[in-house]
């Protein structure tokens, strides 16, 4: 099965309308300029301060990201005489900036606002002060904006380590998810799991926020495993640390008997090790896969993958 | 393999209903299908029914669909009438 290639790296971008419609967000945004631009695009999960704008340094200006006016920016405003702030304010008319975020208690200049409606820049009250509204956008747009793919497959997390299950439709991919469930381990994605890169943390993946936790079995119907098992057999997020290929067992008998044999699925650019095990009567896969995940515990030396999400 | 692009043309869109059809019809067939909105980097597995209800294709939606197997060009005809059926709910 080709579910586990991928098509290169998708270019994420979010317009400024899901920014401030989105509650995950978490921060109180109110748009108070410039609606007609709301479908502007942010492209970098970097936010840059407008200063450089100001004061007229255009290298270093990305009017790709989200600009932040907070008490620097209109202090120096502030300090200019009304012929030097509207200059320095008509600098940014030559930069397509997507949006500019004005931080709590921050004062702007009302030739701000009257430039941004002209040139359609929205112009957003964040009601959190500046560096708490920076760093929660910025976390948010670093989410959001991570290159992503859709995978067919189960995604657990056994003894710390993030471990998911692929294999052709049919072959038991959400009984196996179940048998682990059941001894104990945490459903984070059953069929449908969504992967995205996030810097240094490697990938993470998560279930589709339609219908999370639930679990198609056939002759079952759909479970929802969060309700019927209860909290602590699901998970939100989980770093990925290795696959395990459920295949149809081959009379030709070519498999690895010593455990010596590695592949590896590429995944947005992350090389993910693979175990393929063949399916037959009387080979308990849960068991099999609880055991593939102890064999990478020993061999890490029992350093897991747990990151906060 | 048989890629097609199909629009999702019955008015309540891929909803529970109109999933399970196309995952029983894909289920029929011993080919692969996978399904992706276009232009979305997301792949999805036409005979898993949660699968095909995260897509939330809506009315409208243009979904590629990709079969590939033994069984592929009856396969691919068949989810192509199912479509254009749509889904046999009356318009």
């Amino acid at each position: 099965m080709n579910d586990s290639t991928t098509t290169g790296d998708p270019g994420s971008t979010l317009t400024v309308g899901e920014l401030l419609s989105d509650p995950a967000l978490e921060l109180d945004l109110e748009l108070l300029q410039g609606h007609e631009a709301i479908s502007n695009r942010i492209r970098s999960p970097r936010l840059q301060n407008l200063g450089m704008a100001l004061v007229g340094s255009s290298e270093e200006v990305h009017p790709d990201r989200v600009q932040v006016i907070s008490g620097a920016e209109a202090g120096y405003l502030e300090s200019l005489g009304a012929e030097d702030r509207v200059r320095a304010i008509e600098r940014l008319e030559k930069y397509d900036i997507c949006c500019i975020v004005v931080t709590q208690g921050v004062e702007i200049p009302g030739e701000l606002l009257t430039l941004a409606s002209g040139r359609w820049i929205p112009v957003i009250r964040s009601g959190a002060p500046g560096d708490v509204s920076i760093e929660t956008i910025a976390r948010y747009l670093e989410r959001r904006l991570a290159p992503r793919i859709t995978i067919h497959g189960g995604l657990l997390e056994i003894f710390g380590l993030g471990v998911v299950i692929l294999g052709p439709s049919g072959i038991g991919k959400s009984e196996c998810a179940l048998d682990l469930v059941l001894k104990g381990h945490r459903l984070i994605a059953d069929d449908y799991i969504e992967i995205t890169r996030r810097g240094e943390q490697g990938l993470i993946g998560e279930g589709g926020k339609a219908l999370p936790h639930h679990m198609e079995l056939r002759g079952l119907g759909i479970i929802d495993i969060r309700e019927m098992f209860g909290v602590s057999a699901t998970g939100a997020a989980q770093a990925i640390d290795f696959i395990v290929r459920l295949e149809r067992w081959r009379s030709d008998g070519a498999y690895d008997r010593l455990g010596l044999e590695r592949a590896g699925v590429e995944w947005l650019g992350v090389i993910v090790p693979v175990i393929d095990l063949p399916v037959a009567p009387g080979r308990n896969i849960a068991t099999l896969v609880e055991v593939a995940a102890r064999i990478v515990l020993l061999q890490r030396g029992h350093k897991t993958n747990l990151v906060q999400v | 393999m048989i890629r097609q692009t199909l629009m999702v043309a019955n008015r309540l869109g891929l909803h529970a209903g109109a999933a399970a059809k196309l995952v029983r019809l894909a289920s029929r067939y011993s080919s692969e299908v996978v399904l992706g909105r276009e232009g979305a980097n997301q792949r999805v597995d036409a005979k898993s029914i949660l699968g095909v209800l995260m897509l939330a294709a809506g009315m409208g939606t243009r979904l590629v669909v990709s079969v590939e197997g033994e069984d592929e060009a009856e396969a691919a005809e068949a989810i192509r009438r199912l479509f254009e059926d749509r889904f046999g709910e009356v318009p």
